[in-house]
């Protein structure tokens, strides 16, 4: 069955994907910061033992697995699919996850909160998503009551989380929009919205591939369907505004756009050794050409498949060794060289 | 610009100072900026920047180190988080916790916040407040008249509150002992109930 990611979508223009995760603590158990490894493991037995008929009321097919059963490689490939979040990869405690197949939704137990329930797809469908996380809620909620409050709402680890419990992101490329000048401006101003937009790929100040991810910066005083609504109407902004650049480029700078996606292609389709800034660069340049109908494929394909293909630890998945640095950027364009389909 | 401490490094930071007023401006190397108290920014040259410093910052900005005096004593009894180490970490060791340091959190909470009033889903159904699963109607009648009787109480749990808060303000640590153990049970209450 093919990946949430996988699927193509007419139209997506310049939005990537949506996100939305709710941030839940059983009231029998105290946070995960003060609960023992041996609470801890019996928790998460509970949790993964009662919501084990999950699959029969949302008809999705989950698969349960305990990450300290997982190899390393396959924990930071879950991460990279962003099924997991960056701040499990340290945690020694025992913790679990309950994937969809198509990993779409999906469930995290024991990480900075005791329960986590994510939803991903592709475009612009935070409501959608609301709805579908909002249904494994009640269902969890049913079996386990919930750390809630009438004043605070749902009671999470860190206050940044505390009300809603809710995190909404849209993922957003932006590569003319943040070539300006204003950009950086844009980005800081974006706090009095209720907002924040940082670079999704890339340490630092360094964003590879021009990807961006709002998300709502407050969790309590509104409803859910508000925040999702703000997030949603700043990244459709976002995506309008990117669109206004790109037609302007594209009727000064036709020739130099073109020209753009072609090489941008013929780097990655050609290419013996891929680092990753490169690759990401030259994906995002090829992505533009493509919703500007600049360069045409023989298929139409997800060039943000290709984006978390070409991620350390997948490109390790794929090989039946440990890579070196050299060995992987190898591995990069090999991968890129067989994902990537002809041009017409 | 050289640092104007060692002046061997090449000064990076620069570092304003207003005190009564007069405004002095230094540039240190980052190595001499972190060899020098600067406070609650001294963090900020330590190698990585960590986020959740910064949020304790936040956190317990208001006079830090009174308040750690103050409060330090105040210890959540389900989970044994210490206010100062909520402050250190940000980080809450369980839903108890938030009744506990309601009234010194919540200021902060709202500044973070934005607001101190959650406004979105409520648990419709937590475990065990429904037994078996038959009729729906029914169900839910029990269901609203278990809230209401909820209500009561949580108004007194309310009341309760307001005198902790003020025992906290004059320091009367009995009295605060003796409201906070009301409020845990009368939370127990409703659980048990439930």
């Amino acid at each position: 069955m093919l990946k949430w990611f996988e699927r193509e979508e007419e139209n997506r223009q310049n939005i990537i994907s949506s996100k939305i995760r709710l941030a839940r603590n059983w009231s029998e158990y105290v946070f995960p910061s003060r609960l023992s490894d041996e609470d801890g493991l019996e928790m998460v037995k509970r949790l993964c033992d009662g919501l084990a008929d999950l699959g029969e009321q949302d008809g999705r097919t989950y698969e349960t697995a305990y990450l300290n059963e997982l190899s390393e490689v396959d924990v930071r490939a879950l991460k990279e699919r962003r099924v997991l979040n960056a701040s499990v990869l340290d945690r020694k405690a025992p913790m679990a996850v309950m994937v969809s197949q198509e990993e779409d939704l999906s469930l995290m137990f024991n990480g900075t909160d005791h329960i986590r329930i994510q939803g991903l797809s592709t475009g612009l469908h935070l409501q959608e998503l609301l709805k579908a996380v909002n249904q494994v809620d009640d269902f969890i909620n049913a079996r386990f009551s919930y750390a809630f409050d009438e004043k605070y709402g749902y009671l999470t680890s860190f206050p940044t989380n505390v009300g809603t419990g809710m995190r909404a992101a849209v993922m957003v490329h932006l590569p003319s929009l943040s070539l300006g000048k204003k950009f950086p401006a844009i980005l800081s101003n974006m706090g009095r919205f209720g907002v924040s937009i940082r670079g999704a790929y890339g340490e630092g100040r360094e964003n590879y591939g021009s990807i961006y991810e709002v998300t709502n910066q407050k969790t309590m005083g509104q409803t859910e369907k508000e925040l999702a609504e703000l997030v949603g109407k700043v990244a459709q902004q976002l995506n309008d505004q990117e669109n206004q650049v790109r037609t302007l480029t594209l009727k000064n700078h036709q020739l130099e756009r073109e020209d753009e996606a072609y090489k941008s292609y013929g780097v990655l389709k050609f290419a013996r050794r891929l680092a990753m800034k490169e690759a990401m660069t030259y994906l995002s340049q090829l992505m533009a050409g493509i919703t500007d109908g600049l360069i045409k494929t023989s298929e139409p394909f997800s060039i943000y498949r290709l984006m978390l293909g070409i991620q350390t630890a997948n490109l390790q998945k794929l090989s039946d060794r440990p890579l070196g640095k050299e060995e992987l950027d190898v591995a990069r364009a090999g991968y890129l060289r067989d994902e990537l389909p002809e041009l017409v | 610009m050289l640092c104007e401490r060692c002046k061997i490094r090449e000064a990076n930071i620069q570092y304003t100072e207003v005190i009564n007023g007069v405004k002095t401006e230094h540039n240190f190397c980052a190595q001499c900026a972190r060899e020098l108290d600067v406070g609650q920014y001294s963090a900020i040259f330590d190698g990585e920047f960590p986020l959740v410093k910064l949020l304790s910052g936040l956190l317990g900005w208001e006079e830090p180190v009174k308040k750690e005096g103050k409060f330090q004593q105040v210890v959540c009894p389900t989970c044994g988080t210490t206010y100062e180490e909520f402050v250190e970490n940000s980080r809450f060791g369980c839903g108890d916790c938030y009744s506990v340091f309601d009234v010194l959190i919540h200021d902060n909470i709202k500044q973070l916040q934005g607001s101190d009033r959650h406004n979105g889903k409520k648990p419709l159904m937590q475990a065990g407040q429904v037994q078996g699963c038959g009729e729906a109607e029914s169900e839910a009648d029990s269901v609203t008249a278990g809230i209401m009787e909820k209500d009561s109480v949580k108004s007194e749990i309310r009341s309760w509150e307001r005198k902790l808060k003020e025992a906290l303000k004059t320091e009367d640590y009995e009295t605060a002992a003796v409201c906070r153990d009301k409020i845990r049970a009368l939370k127990e209450g409703i659980e048990t109930d439930a």
